[in-house]
């Protein structure tokens, strides 16, 4: 993979969706979830929308997997350390020590948690759904810069190739007797002098690089054309609409206190 | 004054930049066309004239007070020894010197009558295609196949979707490329890396193209490959200057060889005469091996002094089937 | 069996990615041999030299070195007697100053100070590069930095030696100078193993030529022997050195490794008056 997303390519139709519009529907569900002080409602959103979109865009058991090993062990902390070190707590239902576990702190915890959640799950699906190059065709054909979509997408390669980078040097320095073993602080000590050098190279390349953009045109104009075009059907454009003026809607009605 | 043109490159979303964009697309096209028209009168392509640069805080001058004169729609490669300057030639006929490069610049550099210095890095870019030695730092990083990265210079320059996609099939198959379009360009050895980076300025059709050793990472068959392409393409009118060592690649395919040694060019002639030149090893230049032979039976009697000294296997052949029928 | 005797028996091996790089190579390499390996890039070449030291492991077969086998040791461990030069300097140089540098490999093999010294003063002088000692090696050009790469190697002083295409980007003087290191690591006993596509370089410096295409070896032999195989070459896309090309061409028998020898044959045919 010389990329770090987590991309999984697939035929469905969660991946025939213009990358924008699921974008907007992230953000518009982040919104609404945030604003909304209720913690059934993220958790509602997660199993309405948000597990069945994994489902269709054939995702699910990597949204699970990820789920157990990243966000689980975040709840169960979360739960811990809110429910029995709640500042506010008053209504005690058990105790030990210190810890008093209180409702108002597994509440508080629950709607973090919810929040947490939605915002996690819908971070993921968003990302094992979309294609990263077709992601930055579709903003740069709704209007963003070609220059912030060129600092994000050199972003996400350069890390896999300071990796590889990486891994070579390291590769050489062992055929030159370099042993990496013993204790980690050893071996990290081992390895430090290499990174000034790893380091320096990438800055002077970036100085080549850029002189090389320049001989590519690169910047010559604020709306170059595209190789890649990324369908987007009028539904999806308003459905965007639909979406983003309900999320804003959600928030209005929370601020005037409609919903509470 | 550089600068100051990048700035008013760096459009925003208004209409006096959009106004300045269009003017841009269009200023580089017609740098473009008078290059190419440049190319059919009888100036020489490109010419340097008293051309000197020192890096700055070097102690000598790289490039001392050099002339050179090429022809439109010629192939001409440029020898010399390590250290000799090819490099900083390279960077100075692409304009890169003095516009991207700190120094002391001296003299004139002009493509298509145009003297570089006086423009800017954009326009220079436009002219003369400029492939350097180290191919990881040409992939722009910014596209995650090898198709989009051929097309990315053309992106750049606005062109037409439908042209983008006849231009990337026929680089990618005159390059071989084909396999490697959907792969990550970072997923490529070094020679594959090589060819992607020589494909990508290719693609773009600059009227000069300029490369620094674009064979060092590649096997025989890949450096033949670009040796037709360039071949082709000189036949089409693009200027080609080509740095190499391996100067028994250069008889075949250049029109012209030129010498840089102490900073100057010292001999700027036919393959034939630069490459049989008794002066060549001590500018530091390999001569090649059949021209070694041919000396060194010449020194035995075996081969008249008159008769030009080989290059190739071709005339070697030649030179040495009438050695063998001479009576003793 | 001797440290510095190489042996590959039925050696397979898959990359990660899918790939099968080598199809099962057999390969024996005697102490204080001169080894050339050519053919495409993809042939197999740098995966088949990068098990000698370790850092590549076989997925099947077996490579030793000496007595060792390879998987039961550590690149670092067998370091000790193969030293590796790579294609690209800037994967290896790391130091501030070139002789630092060149010192990290005798450092990390356990040279007293002395013979660390002493190792890498050798090295430089072998290399032509004693006067940038105290230099950063990114103020040298790139060719330079490849010699100080070989430096690196040649002061740990291993019994053998590899190297991953020496010549490419180096000029006249440069070639003749690695050439030069070639003669006396084997007039050292050492065994060198060097990968090239410089074929003129190949026949003048190596006895023995490997050829390689698709992961298998398709020929392996003298020098004079495996440049008449045709079929072997045409396999491996590589064209025989220039001046045996011209000998082949004027109907010639022998095989002129270089310039002197081709025009020795030269005077001989004209004595003779025949083309035989």
């Amino acid at each position: 993979m010389t990329t770090t997303t987590l991309y999984l390519e697939r035929t469905s139709a969660l991946h025939r969706l213009n990358p924008v519009t699921k974008l907007v529907a992230l953000l518009s569900i982040i919104l609404a979830v945030f604003a909304v002080p209720h913690w059934w409602i993220p958790l509602g959103i997660v199993a309405v929308v948000i597990v069945p979109a994994a489902v269709l865009g054939r995702v699910g058991g990597r949204l699970l997997r990820l789920f157990l090993i990243l966000l689980l062990p975040l709840l169960v902390v979360l739960f811990l350390i809110q429910g029995l070190f709640y500042p506010d707590g008053s209504t005690v239902l058990w105790e030990w020590g210190l810890a008093q576990l209180t409702t108002e702190g597994l509440l508080f915890a629950l709607t973090i948690g919810s929040r947490l959640t939605a915002l996690v799950l819908g971070s993921l699906v968003f990302v094992l759904t979309t294609d990263p190059a077709r992601l930055m065709s579709a903003l740069t054909q709704v209007g963003m810069s070609p220059k912030i979509a060129y600092v994000i997408s050199a972003s996400l390669q350069i890390i896999p190739a300071f990796q590889a980078r990486a891994q070579s040097i390291l590769l050489a320095q062992q055929a030159r007797g370099l042993a990496i073993v013993g204790s980690p602080l050893k071996r990290a000590r081992a390895l430090l002098p290499l990174l000034g050098p790893l380091i320096l190279g990438m800055i002077t390349d970036v100085d080549e690089r850029s002189t090389a953009m320049e001989a590519r045109a690169f910047g010559a104009t604020p709306k170059p054309t595209s190789l890649i075009v990324v369908p987007d059907p009028v539904g999806e454009r308003v459905a965007r609409w639909l979406m983003f003026l309900s999320a804003i809607a959600v928030v209005v009605l929370v601020v005037v206190g409609v919903i509470a | 004054m550089t600068e100051h043109d990048r700035e008013t490159e760096r459009g925003g979303e208004s209409e006096g930049d959009r106004e300045s964009e269009r003017e841009s697309v269009t200023e580089r096209e017609s740098v473009k066309e008078a290059t190419m028209a440049n190319a059919n009168a009888n100036a020489p392509m490109i010419e340097l004239s008293g051309v000197g640069f020192a890096y700055e805080d070097a102690e000598r001058f790289t490039l001392a007070n050099l002339d050179l004169r090429i022809d439109a729609g010629t192939v001409t490669g440029i020898v010399g020894a390590s250290g000799a300057g090819k490099t900083t030639l390279a960077k100075t006929i692409a304009g890169f010197i003095p516009l991207n490069e700190g120094g002391t610049y001296r003299g004139t550099a002009s493509v298509a009558g145009r003297v570089l210095a006086e423009g800017t890095l954009s326009e220079a870019a436009a002219a003369v295609g400029l492939v350097t030695q180290n191919p990881f730092n040409q992939i722009s990083g910014a596209r995650f196949t090898v198709r989009e990265e051929l097309a990315f210079g053309l992106e750049n320059r606005s062109v037409p979707r439908d042209e983008m996609e006849l231009r990337v099939d026929e680089v990618a198959a005159r390059l071989r490329l084909e396999p490697l379009l959907d792969r990550s360009p970072y997923a490529l050895s070094g020679g594959q890396m090589q060819l992607v980076a020589i494909a990508s300025m290719v693609i773009m059709q600059p009227p000069v193209l300029v490369m620094d050793e674009p064979t060092s990472q590649l096997d025989p068959a890949g450096t033949r490959l670009v040796y037709d392409v360039l071949s082709t393409l000189s036949d089409g009118g693009t200027t080609v200057v080509i740095i190499e060592h391996k100067t028994e690649l250069l008889h075949e395919h250049c029109d012209s060889i030129a010498v840089l040694a102490g900073g100057l060019i010292v001999q700027h002639g036919t393959p034939g005469a630069v490459l049989a030149d008794d002066r060549l090893t001590s500018w530091g230049v390999g001569e090649t091996r059949v021209t070694t032979a041919a000396r060194l039976a010449r020194e035995r009697g075996l081969l008249p002094v008159e008769r030009a000294l080989p290059i190739g296997v071709d005339d070697a052949v030649d030179a040495f089937s009438a050695a063998k029928g001479a009576a003793s | 069996m001797s440290e510095t005797a190489i042996s590959v028996r039925g050696l397979v091996h898959t990359y990660p990615s899918g790939v099968t790089a080598l199809h099962g190579v057999d390969l024996d390499v005697g102490p204080g041999e001169r080894l050339a390996i050519v053919g495409q890039n993809g042939a197999g070449k740098t995966t088949l030299v990068r098990h000698l030291n370790g850092m590549v492991r076989p997925t099947e077969g077996e490579v030793r070195i000496g007595d060792w086998s390879t998987t039961e040791k550590s690149i670092a461990e067998l370091a000790h007697r193969v030293g590796y030069v790579f294609q690209n300097p800037d994967e290896q140089i790391f130091a501030r100053t070139v002789a630092t540098d060149v010192g990290f490999g005798p450092k990390n093999l356990g040279f007293d100070e002395e013979r660390a010294r002493r190792a890498v003063s050798d090295a430089l002088e072998a290399v032509g590069l004693a006067h940038e000692a105290d230099v950063h090696p990114h103020h040298l050009s790139l060719s330079e930095r490849k010699r100080i790469a070989i430096a690196a190697v040649l002061a740990m002083q291993t019994p053998i030696v590899v190297l991953d295409e020496p010549t490419t980007g180096q000029d006249d003087a440069g070639v003749q100078l690695i050439a030069g290191i070639v003669d006396s690591l084997i007039a050292q006993g050492r065994t060198v193993v060097a990968i090239t596509h410089d074929m003129d370089f190949c026949i003048e410096n190596f006895d023995r030529v490997v050829v390689m295409a698709q992961g298998e070896v398709r020929a392996d032999g003298p020098a004079e022997e495996v440049f008449a195989d045709v079929a072997a070459l045409e396999a491996a896309a590589v064209e025989p050195p220039q001046l045996l090309r011209v000998a082949r061409a004027l109907g010639w028998s022998g095989t002129p490794r270089d310039a002197r020898a081709f025009v020795d044959q030269l005077t001989q045919q004209r004595g003779s008056g025949s083309s035989a």
